[in-house]
């Protein structure tokens, strides 16, 4: 019990501060809402000449490309590998070495608020923008009998996995001095084998086949494509969440081996 | 004028020696750029797998156009970026002082301290790329076409930087310019795009007669692909001559702003 209320106040502490970055949010959502509008331009170019791609019209690609910008905001690890890194540069966990904290479940709590706190935001901008595009929204029927209830089992699982890797890639500060790059070139491949650059069902069948077994399709692609009829029946999403809980516990015992021998390296300095 | 070649040429040997430094970070940032490379191609190869034309371009015409965005990209990373990046930090720092008392224009100074040897080697695979859709195009270009693209590559060049650096100098204003690096891709992320695809009244007068990044990728490769014309010319150099003054003036009116930090 007093464990639960430990991290349920870290998590607290986590809303307020994930609150008083509002500006930051409203920058960064402007900035989406641009992407979007540059997807929107380049999408509605390529589906010009033809009707469907890979059995998708353009409204449920344009739809997917909505969704995949709001779980962004409310799967989405954002600096989460920064922060951590820079943590462990300054010293700050230092006192998670002394205090009975636990440091993932520390930053977990945290990602959990700052996530509900974006999650929530996001449709500010989203509904503000709708009038424009609503007109392309499209979902497929009777969402509630599997749809909802698996999507956003995928989507829980999908948060897990992409604040693991992320803690995982903060986790190098304790090898190298600058983590950018490796965060930088994980981003690229992220983004696009996680299907933010175009939906992977539009691959080559047996390039999407085997991406399937690889952990990124499962950050943002998965939920995504649950939620806009991309993923085609029941059987075939339950298999989906199979891989996907595979890949959380990979990643977290990842995480945990790389964290026990970072610490081995680690030297605490100064007070 | 020889004054300033060479402290530049003394800036470049500087920084290739800081690049022999430190090798394996000329390395992973060189692999980070191959792969955002790498994912816009893909994103072509997706989108053409199901459709010959995007907007009037065939694929080897907007693989033209993909490398020549980049191409302006990877020139500003590797000449200006860190220079410009730099601005805000020094500005929050007072270090700022330390550009203000070098025998040169702050602006020259500022902008030329450092190069990003990555952001070199990453222009000459952008250049292949741009070589290699050229030459599925059956595109063989003349002395004359390769040195106008070329010029018109440089002239693209000064609006992106002169873009940066009005982003850039905004943080003599507002201390904490956090988005710059976020409203400078967005901005660049247009520049991928054909200008026929910008249908609507609203997204021209945004995308292509607003910001100008459209208009600065689409000439030099209209240029290449033979669909060049002289107003588009004169657009370009307008766009430079205008964002580079603009740019410039609030750079120093910026600094006349500048009052240092601390002791």
């Amino acid at each position: 019990m007093s464990l639960l209320r430990k991290y349920a106040h870290i998590f607290a502490v986590g809303l307020q501060g994930a609150l008083v970055y509002r500006w930051n949010f409203f920058i960064r959502g402007a900035f989406s809402l641009v992407h979007l509008c540059l997807i929107f331009i380049l999408w509605g170019a390529a589906y010009s000449g033809v009707d469907r791609m890979g059995g998708f019209d353009v409204r449920q690609t344009l739809t997917y490309f909505i969704v995949v910008l709001a779980l962004q905001f409310i799967v989405g690890a954002f600096n989460e590998d920064f922060q951590i890194g820079e943590e462990i540069r300054n010293g700050l966990i230092n006192q998670f070495l002394l205090k009975p904290v636990n440091y993932f479940g520390y930053r977990l709590s945290l990602f959990a608020s700052a996530r509900l706190v974006s999650g929530l935001l996001v449709f500010v901008p989203l509904l503000l923008a709708a009038p424009w595009f609503a007109d392309q929204l499209t979902f497929p029927d009777d969402p509630w009998r599997w749809r909802i209830p698996v999507g956003i089992v995928a989507m829980i699982l999908s948060a897990a996995l992409q604040f693991t890797i992320a803690f995982c890639f903060g986790l190098l500060a304790f090898w190298f001095l600058e983590i950018q790059g490796f965060v930088i070139l994980s981003y690229a491949i992220e983004t696009c084998l996680g299907g933010s650059i175009f939906p992977l069902d539009l691959l080559p069948r047996g390039v999407f086949a085997v991406a399937q077994y690889l952990p990124f399709p499962y950050q943002m692609y998965f939920p995504a494509a649950i939620l806009t009829g991309r993923i085609p029946s029941l059987e075939v999403a339950l298999r989906g969440l199979a891989i996907q809980a595979l890949w959380v516990v990979a990643a977290m015992v990842f995480a945990h081996l790389l964290w026990a021998r970072g610490l081995r390296k680690h030297t605490a300095v100064g007070g | 004028m020889t004054n300033y070649l060479r402290l530049w040429l003394a800036s470049l040997r500087y920084s290739m020696v800081r690049t022999m430094m430190f090798r394996f970070d000329f390395l992973l940032w060189t692999l980070v750029e191959i792969a955002w490379i790498s994912v816009n191609l893909l994103l072509i190869q997706v989108i053409y797998s199901y459709t010959d034309s995007i907007a009037g371009w065939n694929k080897y015409e907007m693989l033209l156009l993909v490398g020549t965005s980049m191409l302006l990209q990877r020139l500003l990373m590797g000449f200006f970026w860190t220079n410009l990046f730099e601005i805000g930090r020094n500005v929050r720092s007072g270090q700022f002082d330390f550009y203000l008392t070098q025998p040169g224009q702050p602006l020259f100074m500022v902008s030329t301290r450092k190069l990003d040897p990555d952001g070199l080697a990453n222009a000459i695979v952008a250049a292949g790329v741009v070589c290699y859709a050229a030459h599925k195009l059956g595109i063989v270009p003349t002395f004359g076409g390769i040195a106008l693209y070329i010029a018109l590559i440089a002239v693209g060049l000064v609006v992106h930087y002169s873009l940066l650096l009005l982003l850039a100098s905004l943080t003599f204003w507002i201390v904490k310019t956090e988005g710059i690096e976020g409203s400078y891709f967005s901005v660049a992320e247009s520049s991928r795009l054909p200008r026929s695809a910008f249908k609507s009244l609203a997204t021209n007068v945004v995308f292509v007669y607003a910001l100008p990044a459209v208009v600065v990728s689409n000439v030099p490769a209209d240029a290449l692909l033979g669909r060049l014309s002289w107003p588009h010319i004169a657009w370009m150099a307008g766009l430079a001559l205008g964002w580079f003054a603009l740019a410039a003036a609030v750079f120093h009116r910026g600094i006349r702003r500048y009052t240092s930090a601390s002791s």
